[in-house]
């Protein structure tokens, strides 16, 4: 019995400093990170629906939406103040992790575009779907001028899915069936 | 403590990958461009020096049961700080690493070292255990990266290398493109790709130490013979 409080005192001591450490570092870098992840929201807003006049926020509440019958969450939805439409804020479970991206949606309902911000798929397949690469570019240039009927290829659309990387190319099609939706109930 | 003994031991004779087949998974799903080689080659290499060296220098207040629980922790902790500085200051390649770099954590080659070297060895060994280990690793994933790149995608040095801006750290070069891209074997850049390149290497790799091994023989048999016929 005596041997198990030494063995946790070892442990929970060894555990205590590791947390100590990345509280250190944590606190070195999270202004950085957060400053990177805001530079790259604001940057995907002027890529999916560009507007001189700023972005004036709608709802900031996440509700969820179903598209396709994945669930898709909407993060937040922003109206371009020169009119043009929207810009949405979407979270949406990928092939391996939650795929943060900002879709923009005119006023016809119909997608301007879209910029992934924060992804964890598998480089070199899924990843494809974020990079600044030809096939990245390629992929998401697609989503321009879709409305509600986008599909991937497969599943009677005009999306081309990704090689190697459906789940990707399905879970961001979702994503800005999902933004249209949100937007069209909106408005 | 010899350096050339545990450097030729790190990068050949007793290589992370194509010896001890130890992380193959991270080798085989990033090697698609020399910039992810390099970059994932780094992070290991500093994760693993460091786990080597805080794992020897605890080695003797660390009970035995508890051990690999601490090895975990240690790892998990340096795999993170690692994480959060890639984020902050190579956004690029964290971008671009993805989930392999918190996949460190689970990466056989650094709790492989710390349970079959540094536990046993000195913070100094276990320092250059670290350094030489990496440095066999990284070898293996440049190697699989220049391959698998330019006979995938006829190229060389993507991210890394830009022939208008030269080196990019950013992960945006171009790399230079060796045929056009539509002659690669696409193939070859898919995890398929990644298996197939791997093997061809095992095979190298065995067959380079198979000869050696050989030769080590027959000079040996050939100074045995030698002392018969003086005697």
């Amino acid at each position: 019995m005596k041997n198990v409080w030494k063995l946790s005192l070892v442990l929970f001591l060894i555990c205590a400093i590791v947390a100590a450490v990345l509280g250190v570092v944590n606190e070195l870098t999270y202004r950085r990170i957060d400053e990177l992840q805001a530079q790259k929201t604001a940057a995907a807003y002027g890529a999916v629906l560009a507007s001189s006049e700023g972005y004036e926020t709608l709802c900031d509440q996440a509700f969820t939406v179903s598209a396709n019958g994945q669930k898709v969450k909407i993060l937040c939805i922003s109206r371009a103040n020169n009119g043009k439409g929207y810009v949405v804020e979407t979270e949406v479970s990928g092939a391996q992790g939650n795929i943060t991206m900002v879709v923009g949606v005119n006023l016809l309902f119909q997608c301007t575009g879209i910029s992934i911000t924060r992804h964890a798929e598998t480089s070199g397949l899924g990843a494809n779907a974020a990079s600044t690469a030809e096939v990245g570019v390629n992929f998401r240039a697609q989503f321009k001028g879709q409305d509600e009927s986008i599909a991937l290829t497969r599943e009677g659309g005009a999306i081309d899915a990704l090689s190697g990387a459906t789940i990707t190319s399905r879970s961001v099609t979702n994503a800005t069936l999902a933004a249209i939706l949100a937007v069209r109930d909106l408005a | 403590m010899n350096f050339r003994k545990q450097l030729k031991e790190g990068v050949i004779t007793n290589n992370p990958i194509l010896v001890q087949q130890l992380g193959m998974c991270a080798t085989m799903a990033i090697t698609t461009s020399l910039f992810n080689g390099i970059g994932m080659g780094l992070s290991v290499l500093i994760i693993l020096t460091a786990c080597n060296v805080v794992v020897s220098a605890i080695r003797k207040i660390i009970p035995g049961e508890i051990r690999l629980a601490i090895f975990v922790v240690v790892i998990a902790g340096f795999v993170t700080i690692v994480d959060l500085l890639l984020q902050a200051f190579i956004p690029a390649l964290s971008a671009s690493l993805g989930v392999f770099i918190p996949l460190i954590v689970v990466n056989c080659i650094i709790i492989g070292r710390a349970e079959a070297f540094c536990q046993k060895n000195t913070v100094a060994a276990s320092f250059v255990d670290g350094v030489t280990q990496g440095l066999g690793y990284t070898v293996v994933l440049v190697a699989m990266s220049v391959i698998r790149e330019l006979l995938g995608s006829g190229r060389f040095g993507g991210g890394l290398i830009d022939l208008a801006r030269g080196l990019t750290l950013d992960g945006t070069g171009a790399g230079i493109r060796i045929f056009p891209e539509e002659f690669g074997a696409g193939i070859l850049t898919l995890p398929v790709g990644g298996f197939l390149t791997l093997g061809f290497l095992f095979a190298a790799m065995q067959y380079a130490l198979k000869k050696s091994a050989e030769k080590k023989e027959k000079a040996a048999k050939k100074l045995k013979k030698e002392e018969a016929s003086e005697a």
